[in-house]
Protein backbone atom coordinates (compact mmCIF):
# COMPACT_ATOMS: atom_id res chain seq x y z
CA UNK A 1 0.00 0.00 0.00
CA UNK A 2 3.08 2.48 0.88
CA UNK A 3 4.19 2.13 -2.62
CA UNK A 4 1.58 3.77 -4.81
CA UNK A 5 0.84 6.51 -1.47
CA UNK A 6 4.42 8.04 -2.04
CA UNK A 7 4.57 7.44 -5.52
CA UNK A 8 1.62 9.81 -5.28
CA UNK A 9 2.87 11.74 -2.85
CA UNK A 10 5.98 12.25 -5.12
CA UNK A 11 4.15 13.13 -8.44
CA UNK A 12 2.20 15.64 -6.63
CA UNK A 13 5.03 17.48 -5.54
CA UNK A 14 6.40 16.92 -8.88
CA UNK A 15 3.66 18.67 -10.49
CA UNK A 16 3.42 21.43 -7.65
CA UNK A 17 7.08 22.28 -8.62
CA UNK A 18 6.16 22.03 -12.72
CA UNK A 19 3.54 24.35 -12.08
CA UNK A 20 5.61 27.01 -10.27
CA UNK A 21 8.28 27.00 -12.80
CA UNK A 22 5.76 26.73 -15.51
CA UNK A 23 4.37 30.14 -14.12
CA UNK A 24 7.64 31.83 -13.54
CA UNK A 25 8.13 31.15 -16.91
CA UNK A 26 5.24 33.16 -18.55
CA UNK A 27 6.81 35.78 -20.17
CA UNK A 28 4.92 39.17 -22.33
CA UNK A 29 5.93 39.52 -26.16
CA UNK A 30 6.44 42.95 -26.85
CA UNK A 31 4.49 44.11 -30.51
CA UNK A 32 6.42 44.74 -33.48
CA UNK A 33 9.68 43.15 -32.64
CA UNK A 34 10.91 40.01 -34.35
CA UNK A 35 10.94 37.10 -32.54
CA UNK A 36 12.16 33.07 -32.65
CA UNK A 37 9.91 30.76 -30.93
CA UNK A 38 9.68 26.86 -30.32
CA UNK A 39 13.59 27.31 -29.57
CA UNK A 40 14.01 27.12 -33.23
CA UNK A 41 15.41 29.18 -36.33
CA UNK A 42 11.04 29.87 -36.91
CA UNK A 43 10.65 33.93 -36.04
CA UNK A 44 7.26 35.56 -36.20
CA UNK A 45 6.86 39.87 -36.16
CA UNK A 46 3.45 40.13 -33.78
CA UNK A 47 1.73 43.09 -34.64
CA UNK A 48 0.05 43.46 -30.54
CA UNK A 49 1.10 42.02 -27.52
CA UNK A 50 1.17 38.05 -26.57
CA UNK A 51 1.62 35.79 -23.12
CA UNK A 52 4.36 33.67 -24.12
CA UNK A 53 3.40 30.35 -22.04
CA UNK A 54 6.64 29.13 -19.59
CA UNK A 55 4.80 25.19 -19.91
CA UNK A 56 5.55 24.42 -23.55
CA UNK A 57 3.50 21.38 -25.17
CA UNK A 58 7.19 19.44 -26.36
CA UNK A 59 10.60 19.91 -26.86
CA UNK A 60 10.04 22.38 -30.35
CA UNK A 61 6.85 23.80 -29.06
CA UNK A 62 5.59 26.74 -27.38
CA UNK A 63 2.10 28.36 -26.82
CA UNK A 64 1.28 31.96 -26.91
CA UNK A 65 -2.09 33.19 -25.64
CA UNK A 66 -3.90 36.68 -24.95
CA UNK A 67 -6.67 35.57 -22.31
CA UNK A 68 -5.41 32.39 -21.14
CA UNK A 69 -4.44 28.99 -23.38
CA UNK A 70 -8.44 27.94 -22.64
CA UNK A 71 -9.65 30.88 -24.67
CA UNK A 72 -6.79 31.30 -27.47
CA UNK A 73 -4.06 28.84 -27.82
CA UNK A 74 -1.43 29.54 -30.22
CA UNK A 75 1.15 27.17 -30.43
CA UNK A 76 3.84 27.24 -32.87
CA UNK A 77 5.89 24.13 -34.25
CA UNK A 78 9.23 24.64 -34.59
CA UNK A 79 10.54 21.96 -37.35
CA UNK A 80 10.04 18.48 -35.72
CA UNK A 81 12.15 15.34 -36.69
CA UNK A 82 11.21 12.33 -37.81
CA UNK A 83 10.36 9.66 -35.35
CA UNK A 84 8.93 11.88 -33.36
CA UNK A 85 5.13 12.84 -32.32
CA UNK A 86 4.25 16.66 -32.66
CA UNK A 87 3.74 17.01 -28.76
CA UNK A 88 4.74 15.41 -25.49
CA UNK A 89 3.34 11.48 -25.14
CA UNK A 90 0.05 11.69 -22.50
CA UNK A 91 0.78 7.96 -21.87
CA UNK A 92 3.15 6.20 -23.64
CA UNK A 93 2.00 3.09 -22.60
CA UNK A 94 -1.72 3.05 -22.82
CA UNK A 95 -2.19 5.37 -26.36
CA UNK A 96 0.80 6.29 -27.72
CA UNK A 97 1.30 9.48 -30.24
CA UNK A 98 1.63 8.81 -33.82
CA UNK A 99 5.18 10.07 -34.94
CA UNK A 100 5.92 12.37 -37.79
CA UNK A 101 7.99 11.26 -40.69
CA UNK A 102 9.31 13.41 -43.60
CA UNK A 103 8.51 10.99 -45.76
CA UNK A 104 4.61 12.24 -45.14
CA UNK A 105 2.34 14.44 -48.05
CA UNK A 106 1.03 17.36 -47.05
CA UNK A 107 -2.14 15.90 -46.90
CA UNK A 108 -0.89 13.71 -44.46
CA UNK A 109 -0.10 16.52 -41.71
CA UNK A 110 -4.15 17.46 -41.16
CA UNK A 111 -4.59 13.40 -40.43
CA UNK A 112 -1.46 13.44 -37.96
CA UNK A 113 -2.30 16.39 -36.15
CA UNK A 114 -6.05 14.71 -35.81
CA UNK A 115 -5.28 11.70 -35.19
CA UNK A 116 -3.04 13.67 -32.25
CA UNK A 117 -5.61 15.69 -31.03
CA UNK A 118 -7.90 12.40 -30.68
CA UNK A 119 -5.27 10.38 -28.62
CA UNK A 120 -4.06 13.29 -26.50
CA UNK A 121 -7.35 14.81 -26.00
CA UNK A 122 -9.10 11.50 -25.30
CA UNK A 123 -12.08 12.71 -27.62
CA UNK A 124 -13.29 11.19 -30.93
CA UNK A 125 -15.04 14.77 -32.26
CA UNK A 126 -12.07 16.03 -33.71
CA UNK A 127 -12.36 17.25 -37.22
CA UNK A 128 -10.46 18.45 -39.73
CA UNK A 129 -13.19 20.71 -41.92
CA UNK A 130 -11.40 21.41 -44.54
CA UNK A 131 -7.46 22.11 -46.37
CA UNK A 132 -6.39 23.99 -49.12
CA UNK A 133 -2.78 24.29 -50.43
CA UNK A 134 -0.37 27.13 -49.24
CA UNK A 135 2.81 28.84 -49.17
CA UNK A 136 4.63 28.99 -45.86
CA UNK A 137 8.41 29.32 -45.04
CA UNK A 138 8.49 30.00 -49.05
CA UNK A 139 7.49 26.07 -49.25
CA UNK A 140 4.41 24.84 -50.71
CA UNK A 141 2.41 24.16 -47.20
CA UNK A 142 -0.85 22.92 -46.37
CA UNK A 143 -3.50 25.19 -44.42
CA UNK A 144 -6.76 23.78 -42.56
CA UNK A 145 -9.31 24.00 -40.77
CA UNK A 146 -10.45 21.69 -37.85
CA UNK A 147 -13.12 21.64 -34.90
CA UNK A 148 -12.77 19.56 -31.23
CA UNK A 149 -14.92 19.03 -28.36
CA UNK A 150 -12.67 17.58 -24.84
CA UNK A 151 -14.82 15.12 -22.76
CA UNK A 152 -16.18 16.63 -19.75
CA UNK A 153 -15.97 20.28 -20.95
CA UNK A 154 -18.27 20.46 -23.76
CA UNK A 155 -16.38 23.57 -25.05
CA UNK A 156 -16.92 23.64 -29.13
CA UNK A 157 -13.26 25.18 -30.11
CA UNK A 158 -12.43 25.91 -34.27
CA UNK A 159 -8.93 25.90 -35.06
CA UNK A 160 -6.78 27.03 -37.77
CA UNK A 161 -3.35 25.63 -39.24
CA UNK A 162 -0.78 25.87 -41.77
CA UNK A 163 1.79 23.44 -41.92
CA UNK A 164 4.99 22.51 -43.93
CA UNK A 165 8.19 20.05 -44.11
CA UNK A 166 11.18 22.46 -44.81
CA UNK A 167 13.81 20.11 -45.30
CA UNK A 168 12.86 17.12 -43.40
CA UNK A 169 11.34 18.87 -40.76
CA UNK A 170 7.84 20.16 -39.98
CA UNK A 171 6.75 23.47 -39.14
CA UNK A 172 3.34 24.54 -37.87
CA UNK A 173 1.55 27.06 -36.29
CA UNK A 174 -1.94 26.28 -35.06
CA UNK A 175 -4.51 28.53 -33.71
CA UNK A 176 -7.72 27.18 -31.99
CA UNK A 177 -10.29 29.35 -29.39
CA UNK A 178 -14.20 28.50 -28.53
CA UNK A 179 -15.98 28.75 -31.75
CA UNK A 180 -18.03 31.14 -29.31
CA UNK A 181 -16.53 34.96 -29.65
CA UNK A 182 -13.13 34.03 -29.27
CA UNK A 183 -12.19 32.28 -32.82
CA UNK A 184 -13.76 35.08 -34.77
CA UNK A 185 -12.44 37.63 -32.24
CA UNK A 186 -8.62 37.08 -32.87
CA UNK A 187 -8.14 34.97 -36.32
CA UNK A 188 -7.33 38.12 -37.94
CA UNK A 189 -4.45 39.10 -35.85
CA UNK A 190 -2.99 35.59 -36.34
CA UNK A 191 -3.55 35.37 -40.00
CA UNK A 192 -1.34 38.17 -40.00
CA UNK A 193 0.99 37.15 -37.70
CA UNK A 194 1.35 33.48 -39.57
CA UNK A 195 2.04 36.12 -42.72
CA UNK A 196 4.93 37.47 -40.77
CA UNK A 197 6.72 33.54 -39.94
CA UNK A 198 10.02 33.36 -41.67
CA UNK A 199 12.91 30.82 -40.89
CA UNK A 200 15.91 32.75 -39.50
CA UNK A 201 15.94 36.69 -38.55
CA UNK B 1 -13.01 15.45 -15.91
CA UNK B 2 -16.67 14.40 -15.24
CA UNK B 3 -15.77 11.05 -16.12
CA UNK B 4 -12.81 10.74 -13.96
CA UNK B 5 -14.74 12.31 -11.77
CA UNK B 6 -18.00 10.00 -11.93
CA UNK B 7 -15.98 6.80 -12.56
CA UNK B 8 -14.54 6.94 -9.38
CA UNK B 9 -18.37 7.49 -7.13
CA UNK B 10 -19.51 5.31 -9.00
CA UNK B 11 -16.98 2.53 -9.37
CA UNK B 12 -17.58 -0.54 -11.02
CA UNK B 13 -20.93 -0.66 -12.90
CA UNK B 14 -18.47 -0.40 -15.85
CA UNK B 15 -18.90 -3.90 -18.16
CA UNK B 16 -15.16 -4.03 -18.53
CA UNK B 17 -12.63 -2.57 -16.26
CA UNK B 18 -9.16 -4.32 -15.64
CA UNK B 19 -9.58 -7.47 -16.01
CA UNK B 20 -13.47 -12.91 -10.27
CA UNK B 21 -14.79 -15.02 -8.45
CA UNK B 22 -17.46 -17.12 -9.48
CA UNK B 23 -21.07 -18.51 -8.52
CA UNK B 24 -22.17 -15.64 -6.26
CA UNK B 25 -25.44 -15.52 -7.97
CA UNK B 26 -25.02 -19.57 -8.44
CA UNK B 27 -28.08 -21.52 -8.68
CA UNK B 28 -29.47 -21.01 -12.20
CA UNK B 29 -33.30 -20.34 -12.37
CA UNK B 30 -35.94 -17.88 -12.19
CA UNK B 31 -35.00 -14.04 -12.26
CA UNK B 32 -35.62 -11.75 -9.30
CA UNK B 33 -39.09 -10.38 -9.72
CA UNK B 34 -39.54 -7.21 -10.70
CA UNK B 35 -40.92 -4.45 -8.08
CA UNK B 36 -41.75 -1.69 -10.57
CA UNK B 37 -40.69 2.11 -10.74
CA UNK B 38 -38.34 1.83 -7.97
CA UNK B 39 -37.55 4.79 -5.84
CA UNK B 40 -34.48 5.45 -3.70
CA UNK B 41 -35.14 4.35 -0.16
CA UNK B 42 -32.23 4.93 2.05
CA UNK B 43 -30.19 8.35 3.34
CA UNK B 44 -27.33 6.97 1.29
CA UNK B 45 -29.34 5.37 -1.50
CA UNK B 46 -30.57 9.24 -2.21
CA UNK B 47 -27.51 10.64 -1.88
CA UNK B 48 -26.02 8.20 -4.67
CA UNK B 49 -29.05 8.91 -6.82
CA UNK B 50 -29.01 12.49 -6.22
CA UNK B 51 -25.46 12.50 -7.42
CA UNK B 52 -26.20 10.66 -10.40
CA UNK B 53 -29.27 12.68 -11.48
CA UNK B 54 -26.98 15.63 -11.45
CA UNK B 55 -24.42 13.75 -13.92
CA UNK B 56 -26.97 12.57 -15.96
CA UNK B 57 -28.23 16.10 -16.33
CA UNK B 58 -24.73 16.91 -18.11
CA UNK B 59 -24.32 13.83 -19.64
CA UNK B 60 -27.93 14.23 -21.63
CA UNK B 61 -26.89 17.10 -23.13
CA UNK B 62 -23.32 15.96 -24.08
CA UNK B 63 -21.61 16.45 -27.58
CA UNK B 64 -20.60 12.96 -27.34
CA UNK B 65 -24.08 11.19 -27.40
CA UNK B 66 -24.67 9.74 -30.58
CA UNK B 67 -28.97 10.86 -31.62
CA UNK B 68 -29.31 8.93 -34.27
CA UNK B 69 -33.01 7.41 -34.04
CA UNK B 70 -32.87 4.47 -35.64
CA UNK B 71 -29.88 3.59 -34.35
CA UNK B 72 -31.01 4.58 -30.77
CA UNK B 73 -34.18 3.09 -31.61
CA UNK B 74 -32.83 -0.36 -32.46
CA UNK B 75 -30.66 -0.58 -29.57
CA UNK B 76 -33.34 0.12 -26.97
CA UNK B 77 -35.02 -2.56 -28.83
CA UNK B 78 -33.09 -5.32 -28.46
CA UNK B 79 -32.42 -3.76 -24.37
CA UNK B 80 -36.63 -3.94 -23.62
CA UNK B 81 -37.29 -7.01 -25.07
CA UNK B 82 -34.04 -8.73 -23.05
CA UNK B 83 -35.36 -7.37 -19.95
CA UNK B 84 -38.89 -7.46 -20.82
CA UNK B 85 -41.03 -4.06 -21.11
CA UNK B 86 -41.38 -3.03 -16.96
CA UNK B 87 -38.07 -2.95 -16.80
CA UNK B 88 -36.89 -1.54 -19.71
CA UNK B 89 -38.96 1.51 -18.76
CA UNK B 90 -37.09 2.41 -15.48
CA UNK B 91 -33.90 3.09 -17.65
CA UNK B 92 -32.39 5.71 -20.11
CA UNK B 93 -30.33 4.52 -22.53
CA UNK B 94 -27.35 6.57 -23.98
CA UNK B 95 -25.46 5.62 -27.20
CA UNK B 96 -22.31 7.23 -26.89
CA UNK B 97 -19.43 8.61 -29.16
CA UNK B 98 -16.38 6.48 -27.70
CA UNK B 99 -14.33 4.56 -29.58
CA UNK B 100 -13.47 1.59 -26.62
CA UNK B 101 -15.21 -1.50 -25.38
CA UNK B 102 -17.38 -0.36 -22.56
CA UNK B 103 -20.82 0.16 -20.94
CA UNK B 104 -21.89 1.60 -17.60
CA UNK B 105 -24.58 1.81 -15.89
CA UNK B 106 -25.44 4.25 -12.94
CA UNK B 107 -27.20 4.06 -9.94
CA UNK B 108 -30.90 5.93 -11.31
CA UNK B 109 -30.77 3.75 -14.19
CA UNK B 110 -29.18 5.92 -16.91
CA UNK B 111 -27.38 3.31 -19.27
CA UNK B 112 -24.26 4.17 -21.52
CA UNK B 113 -22.99 2.09 -24.03
CA UNK B 114 -20.18 3.16 -26.17
CA UNK B 115 -19.65 3.06 -29.68
CA UNK B 116 -16.59 0.93 -29.77
CA UNK B 117 -18.56 -2.20 -28.00
CA UNK B 118 -21.27 -1.65 -30.81
CA UNK B 119 -18.29 -1.88 -33.26
CA UNK B 120 -17.26 -5.52 -31.82
CA UNK B 121 -20.37 -7.19 -30.74
CA UNK B 122 -20.88 -9.72 -33.47
CA UNK B 123 -24.95 -10.81 -32.60
CA UNK B 124 -27.85 -9.40 -30.91
CA UNK B 125 -27.46 -11.99 -28.84
CA UNK B 126 -24.15 -10.44 -27.37
CA UNK B 127 -25.70 -7.09 -27.18
CA UNK B 128 -28.71 -8.53 -24.95
CA UNK B 129 -26.37 -10.43 -22.23
CA UNK B 130 -24.25 -7.03 -22.12
CA UNK B 131 -27.25 -4.70 -21.83
CA UNK B 132 -28.58 -7.82 -19.43
CA UNK B 133 -25.86 -7.51 -17.48
CA UNK B 134 -25.75 -3.62 -17.23
CA UNK B 135 -29.68 -3.80 -15.99
CA UNK B 136 -28.69 -6.40 -13.94
CA UNK B 137 -26.33 -4.00 -11.97
CA UNK B 138 -29.52 -1.67 -11.56
CA UNK B 139 -31.84 -4.60 -10.06
CA UNK B 140 -29.27 -5.84 -7.99
CA UNK B 141 -28.44 -1.87 -6.72
CA UNK B 142 -24.61 -3.36 -6.69
CA UNK B 143 -24.03 0.71 -6.57
CA UNK B 144 -25.42 0.96 -3.58
CA UNK B 145 -24.40 -2.29 -2.21
CA UNK B 146 -20.53 -1.03 -3.29
CA UNK B 147 -20.71 2.08 -1.89
CA UNK B 148 -21.83 0.82 1.72
CA UNK B 149 -19.31 -1.90 2.00
CA UNK B 150 -16.42 0.40 0.29
CA UNK B 151 -17.49 2.82 3.76
CA UNK B 152 -17.31 0.17 5.89
CA UNK B 153 -14.22 -0.97 4.66
CA UNK B 154 -12.52 2.38 4.66
CA UNK B 155 -13.76 2.74 8.08
CA UNK B 156 -11.83 -0.70 9.10
CA UNK B 157 -8.69 0.24 7.48
CA UNK B 158 -8.46 3.70 9.04
CA UNK B 159 -8.91 2.19 12.58
CA UNK B 160 -6.09 -0.36 11.47
CA UNK B 161 -4.32 2.13 10.76
CA UNK B 162 -4.87 3.82 14.21
CA UNK B 163 -4.15 0.61 15.97
CA UNK B 164 -0.47 0.51 14.08
CA UNK B 165 2.12 -2.24 13.74
CA UNK B 166 1.78 -5.51 11.82
CA UNK B 167 -1.13 -6.88 12.93
CA UNK B 168 -2.68 -3.17 11.57
CA UNK B 169 -1.14 -3.47 8.02
CA UNK B 170 -2.81 -7.14 7.53
CA UNK B 171 -6.50 -5.83 8.47
CA UNK B 172 -5.91 -2.69 6.48
CA UNK B 173 -5.01 -5.09 3.20
CA UNK B 174 -7.55 -7.54 3.92
CA UNK B 175 -10.17 -4.72 4.29
CA UNK B 176 -8.64 -2.70 1.06
CA UNK B 177 -8.75 -6.27 -0.69
CA UNK B 178 -12.26 -7.19 0.38
CA UNK B 179 -13.60 -3.66 -1.80
CA UNK B 180 -12.27 -5.23 -5.02
CA UNK B 181 -13.28 -8.70 -4.28
CA UNK B 182 -16.33 -7.58 -3.30
CA UNK B 183 -16.48 -5.62 -6.93
CA UNK B 184 -15.27 -8.33 -8.73
CA UNK B 185 -18.27 -10.99 -7.33
CA UNK B 186 -21.11 -8.36 -8.37
CA UNK B 187 -19.55 -8.15 -11.75
CA UNK B 188 -19.77 -12.13 -11.87
CA UNK B 189 -23.72 -11.47 -10.38
CA UNK B 190 -23.95 -9.16 -13.33
CA UNK B 191 -22.48 -11.60 -15.88
CA UNK B 192 -24.65 -14.61 -14.88
CA UNK B 193 -27.99 -12.58 -14.51
CA UNK B 194 -27.52 -11.23 -17.86
CA UNK B 195 -26.91 -14.47 -19.56
CA UNK B 196 -30.13 -15.64 -18.10
CA UNK B 197 -32.32 -12.16 -19.08
CA UNK B 198 -31.06 -13.03 -22.70
CA UNK B 199 -31.99 -16.37 -22.56
CA UNK B 200 -35.40 -15.51 -21.48
CA UNK B 201 -36.28 -13.61 -24.20
CA UNK B 202 -35.09 -15.99 -26.25
CA UNK B 203 -31.49 -14.88 -27.19
CA UNK B 204 -28.63 -17.92 -27.47
CA UNK B 205 -26.56 -17.37 -24.64
CA UNK B 206 -23.43 -19.96 -25.64
CA UNK B 207 -23.23 -16.59 -27.97
CA UNK B 208 -21.86 -14.86 -25.16
CA UNK B 209 -18.36 -16.38 -23.87
CA UNK B 210 -16.55 -15.38 -27.88
CA UNK B 211 -16.93 -11.69 -26.63
CA UNK B 212 -14.33 -12.09 -24.42
CA UNK B 213 -11.79 -14.35 -26.28
CA UNK B 214 -12.15 -12.06 -28.96
CA UNK B 215 -11.24 -8.99 -26.66
CA UNK B 216 -8.49 -11.07 -25.28
CA UNK B 217 -6.92 -11.83 -29.30
CA UNK B 218 -7.51 -7.81 -29.36
CA UNK B 219 -5.69 -7.28 -26.33
CA UNK B 220 -2.66 -9.28 -27.42
CA UNK B 221 -2.34 -7.60 -30.71
CA UNK B 222 -2.50 -4.36 -29.36
CA UNK B 223 -0.04 -5.68 -26.15
CA UNK B 224 2.63 -7.35 -29.24
CA UNK B 225 2.47 -3.81 -31.14
CA UNK B 226 3.20 -2.02 -28.03
CA UNK B 227 6.41 -4.55 -27.19
CA UNK B 228 4.63 -5.10 -23.76
CA UNK B 229 3.44 -8.84 -22.99
CA UNK B 230 0.16 -10.44 -23.00
CA UNK B 231 -2.39 -10.30 -19.74
CA UNK B 232 -4.09 -13.35 -21.26
CA UNK B 233 -3.08 -15.88 -18.52
CA UNK B 234 -2.54 -13.28 -15.23
CA UNK B 235 -3.92 -14.00 -12.07
CA UNK B 236 -6.72 -11.50 -11.11
CA UNK B 237 -4.74 -8.91 -9.51
CA UNK B 238 -5.85 -7.34 -5.82
CA UNK B 239 -6.88 -3.71 -7.60
CA UNK B 240 -9.44 -5.61 -10.24
CA UNK B 241 -13.11 -4.44 -10.51
CA UNK B 242 -13.49 -6.86 -12.72
CA UNK B 243 -12.67 -10.66 -13.23
CA UNK B 244 -10.53 -11.48 -16.03
CA UNK B 245 -11.40 -11.47 -19.29
CA UNK B 246 -10.72 -15.73 -19.54
CA UNK B 247 -12.60 -16.30 -16.03
CA UNK B 248 -15.57 -14.74 -17.80
CA UNK B 249 -15.27 -16.43 -20.77
CA UNK B 250 -15.29 -19.77 -18.58
CA UNK B 251 -17.78 -18.68 -16.23
CA UNK B 252 -20.34 -17.83 -19.42
CA UNK B 253 -19.71 -20.95 -21.27
CA UNK B 254 -20.76 -22.93 -17.62
CA UNK B 255 -23.90 -20.77 -17.32
CA UNK B 256 -24.79 -20.94 -20.95
CA UNK B 257 -24.61 -24.48 -20.47
CA UNK B 258 -26.70 -24.74 -17.52
CA UNK B 259 -29.80 -22.60 -19.63
CA UNK B 260 -32.06 -24.59 -21.49
CA UNK B 261 -30.45 -24.93 -25.21
CA UNK B 262 -31.52 -23.25 -27.97
CA UNK B 263 -32.57 -19.16 -28.68
CA UNK B 264 -31.34 -17.04 -31.41
CA UNK B 265 -28.61 -15.39 -32.60
CA UNK B 266 -29.81 -12.27 -35.00
CA UNK B 267 -26.46 -11.49 -35.78
CA UNK B 268 -27.89 -10.45 -39.09
CA UNK B 269 -29.91 -8.05 -37.66
CA UNK B 270 -27.05 -6.17 -35.56
CA UNK B 271 -25.42 -5.96 -39.06
CA UNK B 272 -28.04 -4.24 -40.08
CA UNK B 273 -28.71 -1.82 -37.75
CA UNK B 274 -24.77 -1.13 -37.19
CA UNK B 275 -24.43 -0.42 -40.97
CA UNK B 276 -25.12 3.54 -41.31
CA UNK B 277 -22.25 3.86 -38.79
CA UNK B 278 -19.67 1.27 -39.35
CA UNK B 279 -17.82 3.79 -41.12
CA UNK B 280 -17.92 5.99 -38.64
CA UNK B 281 -16.93 3.96 -35.84
CA UNK B 282 -14.18 2.13 -38.01
CA UNK B 283 -12.89 5.45 -38.44
CA UNK B 284 -12.76 6.58 -34.94
CA UNK B 285 -10.97 3.10 -33.92
CA UNK B 286 -8.00 3.52 -37.41
CA UNK B 287 -7.49 6.85 -35.35
CA UNK B 288 -6.73 5.49 -31.97
CA UNK B 289 -3.20 4.30 -33.39
CA UNK B 290 -3.46 1.41 -32.59
CA UNK B 291 -2.41 -1.12 -35.75
CA UNK B 292 -1.98 -4.36 -34.44
CA UNK B 293 -5.25 -4.32 -32.37
CA UNK B 294 -7.13 -3.02 -35.02
CA UNK B 295 -6.05 -5.48 -37.89
CA UNK B 296 -7.12 -8.02 -35.91
CA UNK B 297 -10.22 -6.44 -34.96
CA UNK B 298 -10.64 -5.87 -38.50
CA UNK B 299 -9.73 -9.43 -39.09
CA UNK B 300 -12.39 -10.66 -36.87
CA UNK B 301 -15.23 -8.25 -38.23
CA UNK B 302 -14.10 -9.52 -41.65
CA UNK B 303 -14.80 -13.61 -40.64
CA UNK B 304 -18.19 -13.44 -42.55
CA UNK B 305 -16.04 -12.19 -45.84
CA UNK B 306 -14.15 -8.46 -46.24
CA UNK B 307 -16.42 -6.09 -48.04
CA UNK B 308 -15.67 -2.91 -49.39
CA UNK B 309 -15.95 -0.63 -46.09
CA UNK B 310 -13.09 -3.35 -44.19
CA UNK B 311 -11.08 -3.55 -47.15
CA UNK B 312 -11.08 0.21 -47.03
CA UNK B 313 -10.41 0.48 -43.33
CA UNK B 314 -7.71 -1.90 -43.55
CA UNK B 315 -6.23 -0.13 -46.52
CA UNK B 316 -6.04 3.33 -44.22
CA UNK B 317 -4.80 1.90 -41.35
CA UNK B 318 -1.52 0.53 -43.23
CA UNK B 319 -1.10 3.74 -45.28
CA UNK B 320 -1.50 5.49 -42.26
CA UNK B 321 1.47 3.80 -40.62
CA UNK B 322 3.42 4.29 -43.84
CA UNK B 323 5.72 2.21 -44.24
CA UNK B 324 7.19 1.50 -47.41
CA UNK B 325 5.86 -1.98 -47.51
CA UNK B 326 2.85 -0.75 -46.03
CA UNK B 327 2.29 1.68 -48.53
CA UNK B 328 2.37 -1.71 -51.07
CA UNK B 329 -0.11 -3.17 -49.01
CA UNK B 330 -2.63 -0.27 -48.69
CA UNK B 331 -2.54 0.55 -52.21
CA UNK B 332 -3.26 -3.49 -52.60
CA UNK B 333 -6.49 -3.32 -50.16
CA UNK B 334 -7.94 -0.27 -51.95
CA UNK B 335 -7.46 -2.11 -55.53
CA UNK B 336 -9.55 -5.42 -53.87
CA UNK B 337 -12.19 -2.07 -52.40
CA UNK B 338 -12.71 -0.52 -55.47
CA UNK B 339 -12.89 -4.02 -57.22
CA UNK B 340 -16.08 -4.85 -55.18
CA UNK B 341 -16.90 -1.37 -55.93
CA UNK B 342 -16.02 0.68 -58.55
CA UNK B 343 -18.00 3.10 -57.21
CA UNK B 344 -16.22 3.90 -53.69
CA UNK B 345 -14.88 7.28 -54.42
CA UNK B 346 -12.75 7.15 -50.70
CA UNK B 347 -10.48 3.78 -51.72
CA UNK B 348 -9.66 5.91 -55.20
CA UNK B 349 -8.97 8.94 -52.77
CA UNK B 350 -6.72 6.60 -50.63
CA UNK B 351 -4.93 4.56 -53.47
CA UNK B 352 -3.86 8.03 -54.94
CA UNK B 353 -1.92 8.89 -51.92
CA UNK B 354 -1.17 5.45 -50.84
CA UNK B 355 0.84 5.60 -54.68
CA UNK B 356 2.42 9.38 -54.34
CA UNK B 357 3.76 8.47 -51.43
CA UNK B 358 5.28 5.22 -52.60
CA UNK B 359 7.02 6.66 -55.21
CA UNK B 360 4.33 6.13 -58.02
CA UNK B 361 3.63 9.30 -59.23
CA UNK B 362 1.65 8.82 -62.64
CA UNK B 363 -0.44 6.03 -61.32
CA UNK B 364 -1.37 7.70 -58.03
CA UNK B 365 -2.42 11.03 -59.41
CA UNK B 366 -4.40 8.96 -62.25
CA UNK B 367 -6.20 7.34 -59.10
CA UNK B 368 -6.64 10.81 -57.47
CA UNK B 369 -8.09 12.25 -60.55
CA UNK B 370 -11.00 9.80 -60.13
CA UNK B 371 -11.78 10.84 -56.75
CA UNK B 372 -11.94 14.58 -57.58
CA UNK B 373 -14.34 13.58 -60.52
CA UNK B 374 -16.41 11.78 -58.06
CA UNK B 375 -16.26 14.16 -55.92
CA UNK B 376 -15.41 17.52 -56.79
CA UNK B 377 -17.10 19.13 -53.57
CA UNK B 378 -14.24 17.27 -51.28
CA UNK B 379 -13.28 19.42 -48.08
CA UNK B 380 -9.79 18.77 -49.31
CA UNK B 381 -10.51 18.78 -52.70
CA UNK B 382 -8.51 21.96 -53.62
CA UNK B 383 -5.48 20.71 -51.68
CA UNK B 384 -5.34 17.01 -53.52
CA UNK B 385 -6.06 19.25 -57.10
CA UNK B 386 -2.52 21.16 -56.33
CA UNK B 387 -0.34 17.28 -55.52
CA UNK B 388 -1.41 16.76 -59.41
CA UNK B 389 0.96 19.24 -60.85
Amino acid sequence: MMGPMIGRVAAALLVLTGAAAAWAGNTLVAAGQRVAVAKSALTVAPASEWNRLGARPGRQTETWTLDGDPLNDLTFYGGIETGRPLFREVAKRTKPLPHFSSTMLLTDLPALFEQSYRIALDTPLVTIDASEPASFLGEKAVRFRYGFTRQGEEVKRQGEAVAAIVGGRLYMITFEAPSIHFFGRDIGRVRDLVASARLGA
Amino acid sequence: MIRAGIAALLAGLALAGAPVRAGAASGAGALPPYAGLYQPSTVDERGLWMKADEYERQLRDSAFVIRDAALNAYVRGVFCRTVGPDRCAAVRLYVMRVPQFNATMMPNGALQIWSGLLLRVRSEAELAGILGHEFAHFERRHGLGRLRHGRVMTDIASWAGVLGGVSGLVVQTQAIGSIFTHSRADESEADLLGARYGAAAGYDARALPAIWMRLMDEADATALGRRQRSHRYDRVSFFASHPTSAQRAADLRAAAAALPPGGESGDQRLVGAIAPWRSAFLEDQLKLNDFEGTDVLLRQIAEAGWSEDLLFARAELYRGRGHPRDLVAAADLYRQAIGLNAGHPESWRGLGLALLRGGQVDEGRQALRHYLAARPDAADASMLAALLT
